[in-house]
């Protein structure tokens, strides 16, 4: 599903994000990515999302080159991939209903197979009643399950999570992983989700590969955060 | 498919009316600048007029030496007239009819009665050929050259006053039109600027649209959609006034200003022009300021 093989990110200004970067998801696998800041998470999920091209090396995600589209085609290659992100990404203008059902319309589906659908995932997050509403009417907790209810509305093979419980509280933030769970449980959904919180993946344990300045120094498959001796 | 071409259409309108402010911004810039091009447009089409009114109502006479009054030399100068370039019309009196026309001014029988001596063989009046031309510019030229023709006595034509008047017209009607064209490149920048600010602040909403898998084009329409809505809006108030305006200006002065030289362009001619030319500048330029901030802002991040 995903694959980084011998990725190097160099930015423009001389940073040095990532380091030979080789790893490889499966489907139907919940992988955590964690790492201090500066670790590299962030140009990781870049890469994978296609907002930066690798310096050197290729990201495979569903079989694409990610870092080889064309600059018009990026936004097709999205609809394969569901993203999560910490600020939540969601159209201020538009409700809630709309927010989700622009990631079906851009794909040209039939109305009422859109309206059913983005039902069917308000349902799933728990937002039956929130359809009106605007983004900033709703709590930090819920305008990230809009964003996950927009995420997985196209049935997407993987979901990528950028610090999904970054800027919400403990409580909500169990919501929001029981959410991801639930997803990568009942549509085996592939899930990579990037976080610091360590909280979160003591408790959930999953596979988890620890970054640090931009390397990979650990790929646990057992989970749980092991803290290197500084 | 029928949606492909609906959906733009209808989130173009709804965009207008939730970015509210920001759409009124953008409608009064352009309302303001229509407005002073229509002015200036309205100005200038006058001017025209008026240049074009004096140039045709000024003639040329050339009266005839005495010692060629006969219908053969009459008949060479006659052709020698019309031969010369730019000239329109040619008409020819007699010495007796310019007598006639002299004496028709005059309203008592007195005066009349003391210029009979003067009437027949003494008639100190000459045969006459009065010459128009087709474009004011050739006047003088015209002059010159009948004036060169043998047996022309002398030739007027109004001196150098309306030779002057003409061309001070022409420096204004050139002047207008020069503003009018400032003042429209000035509106394409600064209604595609605020149309750019407005864009500008949606920059992360067209990042988002990329981020949910929107293509460019499907991203662009509906922005492309509000930015001639709000160029046709921008263009309803400036439109309606100058209707009004011209119209209310025409009534009050009955249709020229000062004198009969200087005749108005009527509100049924000039209108329909002045109103596709201020819609259509403002309609176009939303619709280019749109496409091209967007097309902006859909490089902006990969």
């Amino acid at each position: 599903m995903i694959e980084c093989v011998h990725v190097y990110k160099k930015y423009k200004n001389g940073v040095n994000a990532l380091y030979d970067i080789n790893f490889k998801v499966e489907q139907g696998e919940f992988v955590y990515i964690i790492g201090p800041t500066g670790s590299g998470k962030s140009t990781l999920i870049k890469l994978l999302d296609g907002e930066e091209i690798p310096t050197k090396g290729t990201v495979k995600v569903v079989g694409i080159d990610v870092g080889k589209l064309r600059h018009s085609k990026v936004p097709v290659y999205r609809r394969n991939i569901g993203v999560v992100f910490q600020d939540f990404k969601l159209l201020p203008t538009k409700t809630v209903f709309e927010n989700i059902s622009y990631a079906l319309e851009v794909i040209n589906l039939r109305k009422d197979l859109i309206r059913r659908r983005v039902r069917e995932v308000m349902n799933l997050v728990g937002l039956d009643e929130k359809g009106n509403s605007f983004p900033r009417e709703l709590s930090g907790g819920q305008q990230q399950r809009v964003a996950v209810a927009r995420a997985i509305a196209n049935r997407p093979k993987v979901l990528i999570a950028d610090e999904p419980t970054g800027n919400l509280d403990p409580s909500m933030s169990d919501e929001i992983m029981a959410l991801l769970e639930k997803i990568n449980r009942e549509y085996g959904t592939t899930i990579l989700m990037v976080t610091h919180d360590l909280t979160i993946v003591n408790k959930h344990r999953k596979r988890t590969v620890v970054l640090e300045h931009g390397h990979i120094v650990a790929d646990l498959a057992e989970g749980g955060y092991v803290q290197h001796d500084q | 498919m029928i949606s492909r071409i609906w959906r733009p259409i209808k989130e173009g309108f709804l965009g207008v009316f939730r970015h509210g402010s920001m759409s009124s911004s953008s409608c009064i810039a352009v309302t303001v600048t229509l407005g002073i091009i229509s002015l200036f447009l309205l100005f200038s089409v006058n001017v025209g007029q008026f240049t074009q009114g004096i140039e045709q109502s000024v003639e040329i006479s050339a009266t005839v030496d005495y010692s060629y009054e006969s219908a053969q030399q009459e008949d060479r100068i006659s052709l020698a007239i019309q031969s010369i370039d730019g000239v329109d019309t040619v008409t020819y009196y007699t010495k007796d009819e310019e007598f006639q026309y002299y004496l028709d001014s005059f309203s008592s029988e007195e005066t009349k009665e003391a210029f009979r001596p003067f009437e027949g063989e003494n008639n100190p009046m000459h045969d006459t050929f009065y010459v128009t031309v087709k474009d004011g510019q050739d006047l003088e030229a015209a002059a010159t050259a009948i004036q060169a023709i043998e047996g022309i006595d002398s030739v007027n034509f109004g001196g150098a006053s309306a030779v002057k008047l003409m061309r001070v017209l022409r420096s204004i009607r050139f002047a207008g039109w020069f503003v009018a064209l400032l003042t429209s490149l000035l509106a394409v920048l600064l209604i595609s600027n605020t149309i750019k600010v407005t864009i500008t602040a949606r920059a992360d909403e067209i990042a988002i649209m990329r981020n949910v898998g929107a293509r460019n084009g499907f991203i662009r329409s509906p922005f492309v959609v509000e930015g001639i809505i709000i160029g046709a809006l921008g263009a309803i108030i400036p439109v309606a006034v100058m209707i009004y305006l011209y119209r209310s200006l025409y009534e009050f002065t009955g249709g020229y200003l000062i004198s009969q030289m200087f005749t108005l362009v009527p509100p049924d001619t000039i209108l329909p022009y002045a109103v596709v030319i201020l819609a259509g500048i403002g309609i176009l330029v939303g619709l280019l300021g749109s496409f091209f901030s967007v097309t902006r802002y859909l490089r902006w991040k990969r």
